[in-house]
């Protein structure tokens, strides 16, 4: 007999909520790698209809996607983002336990990249730096709700520019987009972009150095301190300066040691505050 | 430790209560729960608090916790058979939460609160999946969470269109129960959808069910629909209760031996809209002691 996860076929199931025609191969006899005969057997039992009684749950999904990433949005068309539900990024998200915004910006939109450029990667950036309270790994990593980006040069304004064109309220513009937007964000040079979260949830974006913005990219995720180190000198630090600059990194708040236990979020404290 | 037959003499008797969850009252008329309990008392004698972390607490949590008045701890985010999912972060917020309320136990659907991680329009709710393979997981996580609390943790039945296996739910939650050594919280209304949804009679499955361990119960209303021919009910908590829901209250309440607590689902009403259903339920425990 062929192994049963519970955790496996529920994940198959909201899979086949998002998406009809992963509903469809489920049941069809094409093979299926992440199910097996027993969970696939189980899954065929299920009345489609029944997969369907929650006619916007896909439309709330695309909703958060939309908001955290208006501009790759607008460029590729609000046809293609609502792909991503029926994509295998977005099954990968469901069965690796993944965040919904930040795996449509690091491995859905990788496929889009000549039409964003940097867009993408300064949105997916965002999305990062605001989940302050995403679990880390141990090691030395980049702060919380810090984000490095590299991205063509003149990204950043282009980006600002597109984002103002879309108003307060992107969401009502990209609603009444026809087609994606012609326009095609710089593709030359480099340049390098901190993104931090702010206490009141607004983020801050700025430019920085190619050497230090490398490292932070290095450093996410955390890694034990003697292979950033080594990441350090590859930048460009002497071998002797290397352990003081990140002494130094970490005083400034840009490197924080995570240590295996979790820490509290900051959306978390804020929550009970006073109670 | 004593098992939990043995531990339930400690549960205190809470009657007949009314729910709330966060921003429940920002619907227009939706009920207060204070307003409810000066004007009847008998029907909010304690409230249920639903609790998804990221959101907090709200006012009318915040008031009534502030007065001191029994409470129970709803989660509405954490899915109990993954270990992933106690994160530290996750687990010092609700002690935060329980610290606020000082509710008399935890309780909460045992089902699929959000697929990938926790994370921002990744909330749903779903049933477990109905196979002797999701129970060993489901009461590891009911263990873990009692432990780490302090509180005895009660899951509940969750709602569903669609439930994926073949053990009957109450067969299921018996086990999880028993394998967790602990209470359970039956919802009248999700029972009632499950047993549409499977062809059944509202009470088959009550036979060999663990009643002895059932404290809690909840009614609530429901809303029928039809889509594309498919029947089904939706859980909107709204002023109209199936008759399959009282048949099973009543049913349940005849044998479920250690009741504690009934919860009358209905926050986003208003407090005229509601009394009859508190009213019926109040008929249902009549004499009851500890419910009159």
């Amino acid at each position: 007999m062929s192994k049963l996860d519970p955790r496996r076929i529920q994940q198959a199931l909201v899979c086949m909520m998002f998406d009809p025609v992963y509903a469809g191969v489920v049941r069809g006899p094409a093979p299926l790698d992440e199910l097996s005969p027993r969970e696939r057997e189980l899954l065929r039992g299920v009345d489609p209809r029944g997969l369907a009684t929650d006619d916007m749950r896909r439309a709330r999904a695309l909703h958060v996607i939309l908001d955290e990433y208006p501009v790759s949005a607008a460029l590729l068309g609000v046809e293609a983002v609502d792909q991503y539900f029926s994509s295998p990024a977005f099954r990968a998200c469901v069965f690796e336990r993944g965040s919904m915004a930040l795996v449509f910006g690091r491995r859905y939109l990788l496929g889009a990249s000549d039409k964003l450029h940097g867009i993408g990667a300064i949105e997916t950036a965002m999305a990062s730096a605001r989940r302050v309270d995403r679990q880390r790994h141990p090691g030395l990593g980049s702060a919380p709700g810090l984000a490095p980006v590299s991205v063509p040069a003149g990204s950043l304004a282009w980006y600002q520019r597109a984002r103002a064109r879309l108003g307060p309220e992107p969401l009502q513009a990209l609603t009444k987009l026809r087609k994606p937007w012609p326009q095609k964000p710089p593709r030359g040079g480099r340049e390098h972009l901190l993104i931090e979260a702010k206490g009141d949830g607004s983020l801050a974006i700025g430019t920085a150095s190619a050497a230090l913005v490398g490292l932070l990219i290095a450093a996410d995720p955390p890694r034990p301190r003697a292979e950033l180190v080594a990441a350090a000198i590859e930048l460009g630090a002497e071998a002797d300066e290397a352990d003081e600059l990140l002494d130094d990194l970490i005083a400034e708040g840009l490197l924080i040691q995570s240590e295996p236990r979790a820490q509290a979020s900051v959306s978390d404290r804020m929550a009970f505050e006073g109670a | 430790m004593p098992s939990f037959l043995e531990r339930v003499g400690a549960l205190p008797t809470l009657g007949l209560g009314v729910s709330t969850e966060y921003g429940a009252r920002q619907q227009h008329g939706a009920l207060d729960p204070i307003t409810l309990r000066r004007e009847h008392p008998d029907f909010a004698n304690f409230l249920e608090v639903g609790v998804e972390i990221v959101k907090g607490l709200d006012d009318d949590a915040r008031a009534w916790a502030a007065r001191s008045w029994p409470s129970t701890y709803h989660f509405l985010d954490i899915n109990l058979d993954e270990p992933e999912d106690f994160d530290d972060a996750w687990l010092d917020a609700v002690r935060q939460g329980i610290a606020a309320l000082d509710p008399a136990w935890l309780c909460g659907d045992a089902g699929l609160w959000h697929f990938g991680a926790r994370d921002r329009g990744q909330m749903l709710l779903l049933p477990p999946v109905l196979v002797p393979e999701a129970i060993a997981p489901m009461a590891a996580g009911i263990t873990r969470l009692r432990e780490a609390t302090g509180r005895e943790v009660l899951p509940e039945n969750p709602p569903g269109a669609v439930f994926v296996g073949d053990l009957h739910l109450l067969e299921f939650f018996s086990r999880v129960a028993e394998a967790a050594d602990t209470g359970l919280l039956l919802d009248c209304a999700h029972l009632a959808m499950y047993q549409r949804a499977r062809g059944h009679a509202p009470t088959t499955g009550f036979d060999g069910f663990a009643w002895d361990r059932v404290i809690e119960l909840h009614i609530a209303g429901g809303r029928e629909l039809l889509a594309d021919g498919l029947s089904w009910v939706e859980d909107d908590h709204g002023t109209h209760v199936l008759p399959e829901t009282w048949e099973i209250a009543r049913a349940a309440i005849a044998r479920a031996t250690n009741l504690r607590a009934i919860v009358v689902e209905c926050e986003r009403n208003s407090i005229p809209e509601v009394v009859p259903l508190f009213e019926r339920a109040r008929e249902l425990v009549a004499g009851r002691k500890g419910f009159a």
